[in-house]
């Protein structure tokens, strides 16, 4: 009986000691995933051959003070010339998004659930469909505020977020809360006939920073920002772009009292046109853009020719890899050139 | 998905194992595997340089401590010619983090060299 041995190269030694998962479809490259870390296979070929030995010493080992020669008889066991390499790599979360929204949560009074013939997926579900490792994938739930709902993770229908976040604002205008100390426990009861409790505490724990005072009451400390942004997002989706003026100033109205919108505040969401006159701006979001590098700039390029640096960060922050910069990217994928005075990137290549 | 768990072996700490690193390829002097063959004999001299005597070649090489180190996976399963389920297992059997690498051109041992008359 032949054992094969493949060798696993480039390989952190805390990896070892922990519980390791080779991961990937059929049609996908394979991945290997630690508890927190996802790495890339491949494999490496040498023209030289590769004997491995059980147990063999080195010098160091070696007594040199032998008095008699010792024969030690070592086994080979086995060779190869080619192993697998690991490199860290980003992990493959789009896939992640994609399956929660086949089936976005509506709501308790949504028929949609009962009838729903959607695949739901548990954690032990995602664990065996997305190229990624447990933390990786657990922090990205987080991430995109997922829930979980019967044990099932969810992604709320973004108009019923936006229902349960409306009912939240109004209640803290009403009470006249500063945005830094909203209340659970009040939240909780005056909402509750409204909507599930636990929807109400998953609203503000998107939108909200936990906190718990001295005297042990929780409180929530609101991201401005973030209600700001999916306030944009609600206006804009209804439309394929906006006067850019009038957008902020219905943009501003729309938002809770004491809040104050700023265009950076949608940064990876939408894009302003400066070129046109007057003024556009669109939705754009990075999350329904290509994972895949080179298809990501392709896709970016087919919408505009030439970006800004300031413009196109967003939209490729998340592809940098461990210690790469967004400048790198730039060099690698594209090409830059001068536009009345202002650095521009566009295509390396021409596209169709 | 598949997904194939690779774990470590035992409770206890991994062996280390030592890579030998040959430029070329290493046949058998008969026809048949080089399974059971004996390759050689492996010296080091007092300056722990490692010496590699195969056949009558003799082969200097040096001791290289591996940045990376290498991990050695066996799969599980009865046989080898079972194919891998979609939860086929590996698990790490030893470390390899010193190899001897071999790159200098084979010398050949003349054990007999006729003297002049």
């Amino acid at each position: 009986m032949t054992i094969t041995l493949p060798l696993v190269h480039h390989c952190p030694h805390a990896l070892v000691s922990r519980s390791l998962v080779i991961r990937g479809e059929k049609d996908e490259q394979a991945v290997l995933c630690s508890k927190d870390k996802t790495y890339d296979m491949k494999i490496a070929d040498t023209s030289n051959m590769l004997l491995f030995i059980p147990g063999c010493k080195t010098p160091e080992q070696l007594n040199d003070n032998q008095a008699s020669c010792n024969i030690i008889h070592s086994q080979i066991a086995g060779f190869s010339n080619n192993y697998w390499e690991l490199r860290r790599c980003r992990p493959k979360l789009k896939k992640l998004r994609k399956l929660l929204m086949e089936d976005p949560y509506e709501g308790p009074d949504s028929q949609k659930d009962q009838t729903s013939t959607f695949l739901k997926y548990t954690t032990e579900d995602l664990l065996s469909l997305i190229q990624a490792s447990e933390e990786e994938i657990l922090h990205q739930l987080q991430v995109i505020d997922a829930c979980e709902i019967e044990g099932y993770w969810r992604i709320l229908e973004f108009d019923y977020e936006m229902k349960l976040l409306n009912h939240v604002t109004q209640l803290i205008e009403s009470e006249s809360w500063p945005l830094s100390k909203v209340p659970l426990r009040t939240c909780l009861e005056e909402l509750g006939s409204l909507e599930p409790t636990d929807m109400i505490e998953h609203i503000l724990l998107s939108y909200g920073r936990k906190y718990v005072d001295d005297a042990g009451e929780v409180y929530f400390e609101m991201h401005e920002d973030k209600i700001c942004r999916s306030t944009a997002q609600m206006l804009l989706q209804n439309a394929v772009k906006f006067n850019l003026s009038e957008f902020q100033e219905v943009w501003q109205q729309s938002v809770p009292e004491g809040m104050t919108v700023r265009l950076d505040q949608l940064k990876g969401l939408a894009l302003v046109d400066k070129s046109s006159r007057p003024e556009t701006i669109f939705l754009l979001k990075v999350e329904d853009l290509p994972e895949d590098n080179q298809d990501r700039f392709n896709s970016l390029f087919s919408i505009r020719e030439k970006w800004t640096e300031e413009d196109i960060t967003p939209y490729i922050q998340d592809l940098c890899a461990e210690k790469q910069t967004v400048g790198a990217l730039l060099t690698k994928y594209a090409r830059s050139s001068m536009q009345n005075g202002v650095r521009v990137y566009n295509s390396r290549r021409p596209i169709s | 998905m598949v997904q194939i768990v690779i774990s470590s072996s035992g409770a206890g700490r991994l062996a280390q194992w030592v890579l030998l690193e040959l430029q070329g390829e290493v046949e058998p002097r008969q026809s048949g595997g080089l399974a059971g063959s004996v390759l050689g004999d492996l010296h080091y001299t007092h300056q722990g340089i490692p010496v590699l005597i195969v056949g009558h070649h003799i082969l200097y090489g040096k001791v290289v401590q591996l940045e990376k180190p290498f991990a050695v996976l066996v799969k599980q399963g009865a046989g080898e010619s079972q194919p891998a389920g979609p939860h086929a297992r590996y698990t790490v059997t030893a470390l390899i983090k010193t190899k001897l690498l071999f790159k200098t051109r084979p010398k050949p041992i003349i054990t007999n060299v006729p003297k002049k008359v």
